[in-house]
């Protein structure tokens, strides 16, 4: 069981943001074993393979690069 | 018996840590890249993924926080700790560049007209915009206290006012510092005073823009009743760190702009 403290002393305001904090932490201790960086679903799987495929993509194109540049075409 | 039985953080396994290292391979790829093929692609692909790392694992420590739990006191003193040593090593980073400034202005060159400012530089007027940004920040620093005390006293719309204050002086800070980089008669390639003075102030306003970004996320997450009157480390991390900033413009205010001109 989690303690949530107060979050808020309640005032009439014009926007209405609701505390949404409870829902979110049900939702991320759900015992599934899934790790926390893709937990919040089909998202979080989405951003971590566009992350994955930029920087080992990125990696393979910059060693290409240096194998560009390792060996210069000489100036007739 | 499957749960822990001590008050640390066992961190799930992240990919977040190789793809901040791999961006900045590619970083540092992209700049050669950069200055000696005439070729952006790289660095602009490196700046993207080491956003997007810094975006998710912030937003999981976000996570196993204030909707997992995983904050204990011991956790937080840890974290303490852990900002206190980086803004150190901050405070020695800008140490480096007063060193710099102190160096050629303390004993100025022959070149330079045996003067310091340099012969033929004209800096800028100390009274004028510096002095307002001056004041701006200490405001700042004013509003920020406020908006602690607010989140102490569990005064929400106090905290967002004062908040919002404090990133509104930040952004202005910012806008008039790139009108007077605009205006100024001299640039960065105006011998050792143009480099000392750009490099001094312009690390300064990245970190004040770093700063304002660290406000904005504290700012959304007060909206969202992220923090509790007593557990809210996020924001007086933020809030040491734009202390920080405000402290190392008011050395560069009275050694560049007030005792070097």
């Amino acid at each position: 069981l989690l303690w949530t403290a107060q979050r808020t002393i309640s005032t009439a305001s014009r926007r209405q943001f609701e505390n949404k904090v409870p829902e979110k932490q049900k939702l991320f201790q759900k015992g599934n074993g899934i790790p926390v960086h893709l937990k919040c679903g089909i998202a979080d799987t989405l951003l971590y393979r566009a992350i994955m495929i930029l920087t080992f993509g990125g990696t393979a194109y910059s060693i290409y690069q240096l194998a560009v540049a390792s060996f210069p075409k000489k100036l007739d | 018996m499957t749960h822990q039985t001590h008050s640390y953080h066992m961190v799930n396994p992240s990919p977040w840590p190789l793809t901040g290292a791999l961006s900045a391979f590619l970083m540092t790829s992209g700049l050669i890249m950069w200055f000696h093929f005439n070729s952006l692609i790289l660095l602009a692909l490196s700046l993207l993924t080491n956003t997007l790392t810094m975006y998710q694992w912030w937003r999981d420590i976000v996570r196993e926080s204030t909707f997992q739990g995983h904050h204990t006191p011991t956790v937080q003193k840890g974290l303490r700790y852990g900002m206190i040593l980086f803004i150190l090593s901050e405070a020695l980073f800008f140490m480096g560049f007063f060193w710099a400034f102190y160096h050629s202005s303390l004993a100025p060159t022959p070149e330079l007209g045996g003067s310091w400012p340099p012969t033929g530089i004209h800096p800028l007027n100390p009274l004028e915009v510096p002095l307002l940004n001056t004041s701006v920040l200490l405001a700042s620093g004013v509003s920020i206290t406020w908006a602690h005390h607010s989140l102490m006293e569990g005064n929400r719309k106090h905290t967002l006012q004062a908040l919002l204050i404090t990133i509104m002086l930040g952004l202005y800070f910012t806008l008039l510092q790139v009108s007077e980089y605009y205006e100024a008669s001299f640039t960065i390639s105006d011998g050792i005073y143009g480099s000392t003075f750009f490099v001094a102030t312009g690390f300064h306003g990245l970190h004040v823009i770093i700063g304002s970004t660290f406000l904005i996320v504290c700012f959304m997450r007060q909206l969202t009743f992220h923090f509790t009157s007593n557990h809210h480390f996020g924001f007086e991390a933020a809030a040491w760190y734009w202390h920080f900033v405000d402290v190392v413009w008011l050395f560069l205010y009275i050694s560049i702009y007030w005792w070097g001109s």
